[in-house]
This record gives structure tokens, C-alpha cells and sequence, in this order.
């Protein structure tokens, strides 16, 4: 098992966590939504795996690079 | 049969000189490469070369200050083919005194330029090596060496590769800066000096890697395709060079229908633009440059039906798709090379403008988001303008309007049109309605429903109604109109003059 960063690609603020920890996601499933530019990006699961830790809480600022959840893959 | 074993003294004397630059008879060069876990220059030779293609010039050629002695004086060049089209290649040898630039080598380099300007032939450079070589600063045909001024007027003319697999500095890094794509390897590093120059004019010791590593150049926009190690650098310059073979048999593409599901539903949701690249383009054809850089934005090379097209993207992902200066210098720049080359555009438009604020006026982003204009205005190459989403002001303007002529405009059901933001011109045009309302709460409400009014009256469909696009179409015939409108555009003649220069950034 290893384990995958999910990682912002912009700067900006957590909008909602769209996903919960111990949920098993698909590939391309949303995890979170950062509000950026009054636009929401989504951080998507690169693989598919198991959330084991979300590292954001909704309203909080991220930096571009910054990790967002972990899935186990 | 060639019988070697009888030959005369003359002809003798000319192999074994021959055999003397090969790596089979410099074990220690080739141990100390391996040290430093680099390939030495033949063996990328080898790489990049189709089999038995390579003609060697000047591998004879021995250092020009007295005692010293080096296979090729630290560069092995010739003619070649890759992928069965012909090119010119240089390689810096880093074993021999560092792959530094010599009097002598700058002789041959600039002979291999020459040669390229005079036959038309792409440039591929392996810049292994840290600058001029200081033992020669006394001969001296070096100082007046045309190496650089001549590599620069291939610019536009032929196709100019680098690949940078270990260390350019200084003169490595000047012809690095010159090239039209510039592969890096992760691990590598550059810089316009390295430790002991910098040293002397800083007065702080650096190491190369702590000077210019890779990750600083892919984020500044100088490395365009960032790669784990030579054998994938070799293989990125080979499908770069590929593209100018304009036209391939058409490769398979992916299924279309995902086309239509890629723009959101929700229009804040932002989406990536790279899985609609994906999705038009052959399979595995794309090339992404400068993907670290402007990330606004995305060029890239691909092929549609086995044509080859250059693709200009807004990243919805990255300030909404706003067109700030790191953005527009990298779609300004990748436009030169395809106008240059003759290779077609596709632009792909998802923008709510030119970013905006007092941040990026201190980038000067008003004479860089010209540079696009002014590129996309004096190119001569087609462009296919699609519409994915917003076509907002100056941005939409630049992004292949209707003003620039675009040999097709389309757009997708998701496309909206405007000045502005609609919310933004709604707090405009209905200012005094918006004033006279009672409480802030009947303000929203007003500004709400006449801002959903707007929207009504702006539909693509509406837009199509005003003659804005050529057409809106189902995004899954994207690809098939792509196609069509290409092969209603033939492939130029092969042009006597150069076209354009390409601007180094």
C-alpha cells in the first residue's frame, strides 16, 4: 500500500470537502473544492485508493504545491 | 569483404587515429561519465541517431593550446537521421575538461551551424559542459568565435533542440537560451555562470545545483519539458522533432462523447483543459511545453487526424483561466514557433480576460498581453478558434475572435459571451436601478434576477443567433470539424525566406 498526496494546484481557500476519511474514491472523483478567482477547483483523486487523512478544513487558505488529503493506493 | 588486416601506413595511420575518439578506447572517460551517472556524448549519439546514420565532422580535431589532448576537443558532431529526417547534431563531450568551449570547438560548432543555415537541417544540442574552456583564452580565434550569433539566426529557420543532461553554464547555457524547446533533466542544472565566476562576483560559494537547478528553471519558464533522465530527454526531442513531419497517417483518437460532459455544469466549477487536449488530439500525440510556467495557460504540440497543430489553451484550473504576464509570454512565444514553422493553431478559449489589478500592471502584463495579440495578428498560419466557456473582453478578443480571421470559430453549448462578467455589467448598465432599490436585501434580489436575464439573452444559441461564432456544435464533433476545416487548408509550399524570427522567450 502506498500512500498519494492530493495536492492543491492553486492557491486559494478550501471551499468543501466533498469527500469523508475511510471513503474508498475512483480516479477522478473529487476530494475537495478550492474556491479560487470566485471559480471552484477541484482537487481530484489521482488513483484509485482509500482517503486516510484529510489535511484541510473548509474556509482554510492553501498555497499553490500544499497537500490536501492522502488516499492510500 | 573489407580485409583489414593488410593496410598501408597512410591509411593505418588515418584509423587508428579514427578509433582513438571512440568510447571503446577511452575506458577511463567513460568510467568517470559513469561516475557522475551521465551518458558520455557518443552514447547519446548512438540514442538519438537512427542506426548507422551518423556522419562525423571534425572528430580529429585535438585541442588548440599545446599539450593538452582530447577526443574530438570536446565535441562530437555531424549529420544524422532521426525518425529517417535528416539533422545536424552537436554534442559537448563533459569528459573532455569539463565539455568547456574551446577555440577549436567553437570552430566546429559554428561549421555545424553554418551547415545547418546552408541545408535547412533541424539543430539538435547536447549542452553537457560548463563554458569556455579557460586554458584557450590566448589563441586567438576565440574571442571572435560567430558560434552564438550564427546558432541565432537559425532561429525561425530550422527547428533548434536542446537537451540539457547534466550541466550548462555560461556558453552551454547561452545556446540553451537560444533554442526554440529546451529539455531538461531533473537532476540538471544551468546558469549564466557557474561556482567560481559567480564566486568571484558575489563572493559566496555556490554549487552548480544551488545556482540554477532544474526546478528553478522549470518554474522561470526556461526548461519547456522537464524529464526524469537521458533516455526520456532523447525520447522528447525525437517527438519533437516528429511534429515536423506534418503529416503522419491519422492516429486513433479516444471516444468523443466524453467531450461533451468536460465543460461543468455548475459555471463556477472549473475543470482541466489538458483532458480536452487529450480527448481532440490523436492518442499519445500531445507534447506539453512550459507546463511549469504560466500555468494560466497551456501550449501544447499534437497531432489531429496525423496533422500536426499547436494548441493555445486557457486552464480554467489556474486564476479561472485570467491571461496574466507569465501566461501570455508563454502562448506569445509558442505562437512564434508555429507560425514559424507553418504548423496550424488551435486555440481553445476559456478566459473571463486579461488578469487585472494593481499586481499584475507591476509585471507588465499591458505590453505582454500585446505580445500575443501582435503574434496571433501578424501570423500567417490558420487558426481554429473553439469556444469552450467564457469569451470575456480583451481576453476572448485575443484568444482567435472572429477580428483575427480564424479559419473556423466555434463554440460549445457552455459558451458564454460578454464585455465583461455579467454579474459585473449588470452592476453597470442597471447602476441607477440597482441604487433607487429599497434595502440591500431587494438589491441582491434585483441584481440576481437581471444578472439571470442577461444569461437568458446569452446563450450560445443566442450568440449563434448574432453570427458571434460560425457555429455552435456538439462538443463531440469538436475533432470531426477540426479535421475537416483542416483538410480544407493545404499544407504550404516549403518557404525559400525565413518566415519570423522566434524571440528567445
Amino acid at each position: 500500500m502506498a500512500k498519494l498526496e492530493a495536492k492543491s494546484e492553486v492557491s486559494g481557500f478550501v471551499w468543501k470537502v466533498e469527500t469523508e476519511l475511510g471513503k474508498r474514491v475512483a480516479k477522478g472523483d473529487t476530494l475537495i473544492l478550492i474556491e479560487s478567482m470566485k471559480m471552484e477547483i477541484p482537487v481530484l483523486a489521482e488513483a484509485d485508493g482509500v482517503v486516510v487523512k484529510i489535511a484541510v478544513e473548509e474556509g482554510a487558505a492553501v498555497n499553490e504545491g500544499n497537500t490536501v488529503a492522502v488516499l492510500e493506493v | 569483404m573489407r580485409d583489414d588486416t593488410k593496410l598501408r601506413a597512410d591509411l593505418r595511420l588515418v584509423l587508428d587515429a579514427q578509433a582513438e575518439r571512440l568510447d571503446a578506447a577511452r575506458p577511463g572517460a567513460v568510467a568517470r561519465q559513469e561516475k557522475r551517472g551521465r551518458w558520455t556524448a557518443r552514447r547519446a549519439v548512438e540514442a538519438i541517431a537512427d542506426q548507422d546514420s551518423f556522419v562525423e565532422y571534425g572528430g580529429l580535431v585535438r585541442p588548440a593550446t599545446k599539450g593538452m589532448e582530447g577526443a574530438a576537443d570536446g565535441l562530437v558532431m555531424g549529420t544524422a537521421k532521426v525518425g529517417g529526417r535528416p539533422v545536424d547534431m552537436v554534442l559537448y563531450d563533459y569528459s573532455v575538461y569539463a565539455g568547456t568551449q574551446s577555440a577549436m570547438n567553437h570552430a566546429k560548432i559554428s561549421r555545424m551551424f553554418m551547415h545547418a543555415e546552408k541545408h535547412r537541417l533541424p539543430v539538435v544540442c547536447w549542452l553537457d559542459g560548463g563554458g569556455a574552456r579557460p586554458h584557450d583564452m590566448h589563441v586567438t580565434a576565440r574571442p571572435s568565435t560567430p558560434t552564438f550569433v550564427v546558432f541565432a539566426r537559425l532561429s525561425g529557420l530550422v527547428p533548434t533542440v536542446g537537451i540539457s543532461p547534466g550541466r550548462a553554464f555560461a556558453g552551454h547555457a547561452n545556446l540553451a537560451g537560444l533554442c526554440d524547446v529546451l529539455i531538461a533533466t531533473e537532476d540538471s542544472a544551468m546558469g549564466m555562470a557557474g561556482p567560481p565566476l559567480v564566486e568571484a562576483a558575489l563572493g559566496k560559494k555556490y554549487t552548480p545545483e544551488e545556482i540554477g537547478p532544474a526546478s528553478v528553471h522549470w518554474a522561470s519558464g526556461v526548461i519547456d519539458i522537464l524529464v526524469k533522465d537521458e533516455a526520456e530527454a532523447i525520447a522528447a526531442a525525437k517527438k519533437y522533432l516528429g511534429y515536423f513531419d506534418m503529416q503522419q497517417p491519422a492516429g486513433e483518437a479516444s471516444d468523443q462523447t466524453v467531450l461533451r460532459d468536460m465543460v461543468p455544469e455548475n459555471p463556477r466549477r472549473a475543470y482541466n483543459v489538458r483532458t480536452v487536449i487529450q480527448a481532440l488530439c490523436d492518442i499519445d500525440s500531445v507534447m506539453e511545453v512550459k507546463a511549469g510556467y504560466g500555468k494560466a495557460a497551456v501550449t501544447a504540440f499534437g497531432r489531429i487526424a496525423g496533422r500536426t497543430v499547436g494548441i493555445v489553451a486557457n486552464q480554467p484550473m489556474y486564476l479561472a483561466g485570467a491571461m496574466d504576464t507569465p501566461a501570455c509570454l508563454k502562448m506569445a512565444r509558442f505562437i512564434q514557433i508555429c507560425d514559424a514553422f507553418d504548423i496550424p493553431l488551435v486555440v481553445l478559449c476559456d478566459t473571463p480576460g486579461l488578469m487585472v489589478g494593481p499586481e499584475v500592471e507591476k509585471t507588465g502584463l499591458m505590453r505582454h498581453s500585446a505580445r500575443v495579440l501582435s503574434a496571433l495578428a501578424n501570423a500567417t498560419v490558420p487558426v481554429l478558434t473553439v469556444v469552450l466557456r467564457k469569451a470575456y473582453g480583451l481576453g476572448y478578443y485575443i484568444m482567435g475572435s472572429r477580428p483575427l480571421e480564424p479559419a473556423i470559430l466555434v463554440a460549445w453549448p457552455t459558451a458564454e459571451f460578454g464585455g465583461m462578467g455579467l454579474e459585473g455589467a449588470v452592476n453597470i448598465i442597471y447602476a441607477k436601478e440597482l441604487e433607487a432599490a429599497a434595502t440591500p436585501e431587494e438589491r441582491t434580489e434585483l441584481h440576481a434576477s437581471l444578472t439571470a436575464e442577461l444569461k437568458r439573452s446569452n446563450t450560445a444559441v443566442e450568440s449563434g443567433a448574432k453570427f458571434l461564432y460560425d457555429d455552435v456544435i456538439d462538443p463531440a464533433d469538436t475533432r470531426d470539424i477540426l479535421v475537416k476545416t483542416l483538410e480544407t487548408l493545404p499544407q504550404p509550399a516549403p518557404r525559400a525566406m525565413r518566415k519570423r524570427v522566434i524571440e528567445p522567450f
